[in-house]
């Protein structure tokens, strides 16, 4: 846990952990991604994955970016009003296929990197899994419609 | 002069289609690109239209193969959003099931292994093995897939007589420890087709989180039953195995030796099965009364890490999102690294190697 300690410090965060739901939480500012990536990198800690959450109306998106320290989950949210953040991808490369997927998925910009497609988009639209609005969607209903 | 060999998406060496473009220098992988999403189905966006029954259902259907781990990560994740605690025979019956979808899966693999290896005889065997573990599956929750054990707060069916299953499950050690795992731990010709092909050094592990067998093989004694135990894991005596070598032979010999840490689990849950209920409470979950609206859960599946995230608003019927990270998602950017240096011939049976699920894997 003294390792733990240390981290809103490294990040010079005034927040501090929170347990809930068997994770540890830590609530950082999203500019400090890279710096958390690289401060989870010197804890030798292992790179989960990235959930991203499309909040209800215009609110934005959410990502929550997970690592493993010593069986301990640990959970760092980020708001994204602007749909964009800072890639960990050149610090933490186990994050490429995530960043690459959320950026099918939600039409999301990690700054700082290409993408190789994963294929999940339909041709050059990206966004399949956004509620709505999103030009793959409209087409599957478009296709639906004519059935 | 290089040049690009492409494997699938639809290849002979492919369990399931996704492609990798091998730049070739005469028969030598120079370097490699893997590209998915021929599976892709959309589940995650499905789920959210899917109410807390329906969801359970429907997250089976991820993988074939371990449908019961994702269920069992589902309402793991769905019990901390409601603060259900599984009763100690429910959380006993979701170990056994776990373990017995662990020998399936090994043992299903290593006969699509020693297909590749050009070893006909040994798939026979093991396929003829998984169908008495399906048997064995069968006779506990009457399916041989999609097993449909796994509910919020315990478990749907009840294993009612565990003295004639522990006798198949020693029955099925039994014929393990003769065939599958001296083959696979001695065997020359096994030797001389996977070792020092497709190595994933501890660095290379390490740098790009892989999970389960892989890991392991790769030197990094990393599994969740010990780390952080869920299910009734805590209470059961078991060996992680871990080779440091990184390579075909390695991956082969933690899943050989992983096969027999399973049944030892088994013979532990099956003698040691507690008396009770099988269901906390009413058995029903309340999504007017959650405690959290986020919650999180991880379990070891035979091929790694499966992490379930669940977001759910309260009042709601159907959970707000419901995002799934597989280990073979995790896993499956190793295979670049692995086949790069490899000769052309030897790329399918390193991409089988890690054991790889599509389906999982595009969701």
């Amino acid at each position: 846990m003294t390792l733990l300690k240390e981290i809103p410090l490294q990040l010079s965060s005034t927040e501090s952990w929170v347990e809930k739901g068997g994770v540890q939480w830590l609530s950082l500012d999203r500019m400090s991604v890279r710096l958390l990536a690289t401060a989870m990198n010197a804890m030798h800690a292992r790179f989960i994955t990235i959930t991203a959450y499309q909040l209800p109306k215009d609110e934005g998106f959410r990502l929550e970016y997970h690592w493993d320290f010593d069986g301990q989950l640990l959970g760092f949210p980020f708001d994204l009003p602007d749909k964009s953040i800072d890639s960990i991808f050149d610090i933490c490369e186990a994050a490429d296929w995530i960043e690459r997927e959320i950026h099918e998925e939600y039409s999301l910009e990690f700054t700082g990197r290409e993408y190789e497609p994963l294929l999940l988009r339909q041709g050059d639209e990206t966004g399949v899994n956004l509620r709505d609005g999103v030009a793959a969607n409209n087409a599957v209903a478009a296709n639906k419609e004519k059935l | 002069m290089s040049y690009k060999i492409p494997m699938g998406p639809y290849h002979p060496a492919l369990e399931e289609p996704y492609k990798l473009d091998m730049i070739c220098e005469g028969e030598t992988v120079i370097d490699a690109k893997l590209h998915i999403g021929f599976n892709f189905r959309g589940i995650e966006h499905l789920a959210e239209t899917r109410n807390y029954v329906q969801v359970i259902a429907l997250m089976e259907r991820v993988c074939g193969i371990c449908s019961n781990i994702h269920t069992l990560a589902l309402c793991s994740a769905m019990e901390k959003l409601t603060g259900q605690l599984p009763p100690p025979r429910a959380q006993y019956i979701r170990t056994i099931m776990a373990e017995l979808e662990r020998l399936h899966s090994h043992v299903l693999w290593a006969g699509i292994a020693a297909k590749l290896m050009g070893f006909k005889t040994m798939f026979m065997t093991c396929f003829e093995i998984r169908e008495k573990v399906m048997d064995v599956l069968a006779a506990i929750s009457g399916n041989r897939v999609n097993y449909a054990m796994n509910r919020v707060g315990g478990v749907n069916r009840d294993i009612t007589d565990p003295d004639s299953i522990l006798k198949m499950v020693e029955k099925l050690e039994g014929e393990m420890a003769r065939t599958v795992i001296p083959i696979f731990t001695t065997s020359r010709t096994a030797r001389s087709r996977c070792a020092g092909v497709g190595v994933l050094t501890n660095e290379k592990a390490v740098s790009l989180g892989v999970v389960g067998p892989v890991a392991r093989a790769s030197g990094v004694p990393q599994d969740l039953r010990k780390a952080s135990p869920y299910a009734a894991y805590a209470e059961m005596s078991f060996d992680v195995p871990v080779q440091p070598a990184g390579d075909v032979t390695a991956r082969l010999l933690v899943r050989a030796l992983e096969i027999m840490e399973s049944c030892k689990i088994l013979k532990q849950a099956l003698s040691k099965l507690p008396p009770g209920e099988l269901c906390c409470g009413d058995g029903k979950f309340d999504f007017t009364k959650l405690i959290a609206t986020t919650a999180t859960a991880r379990v070891e599946a035979p091929r790694g890490e499966v992490m379930y995230s669940v977001s759910w608003k309260e009042g709601s019927r159907n959970p707000a999102r419901v995002h799934v990270r597989t280990p073979t998602f995790a896993v499956m950017p190793a295979i670049r690294w692995m086949v790069k240096g490899a000769r052309l011939a030897d790329t399918p049976l390193i991409q089988a190697s890690i054991d790889p699920c599509y389906s999982c894997t595009d969701r």
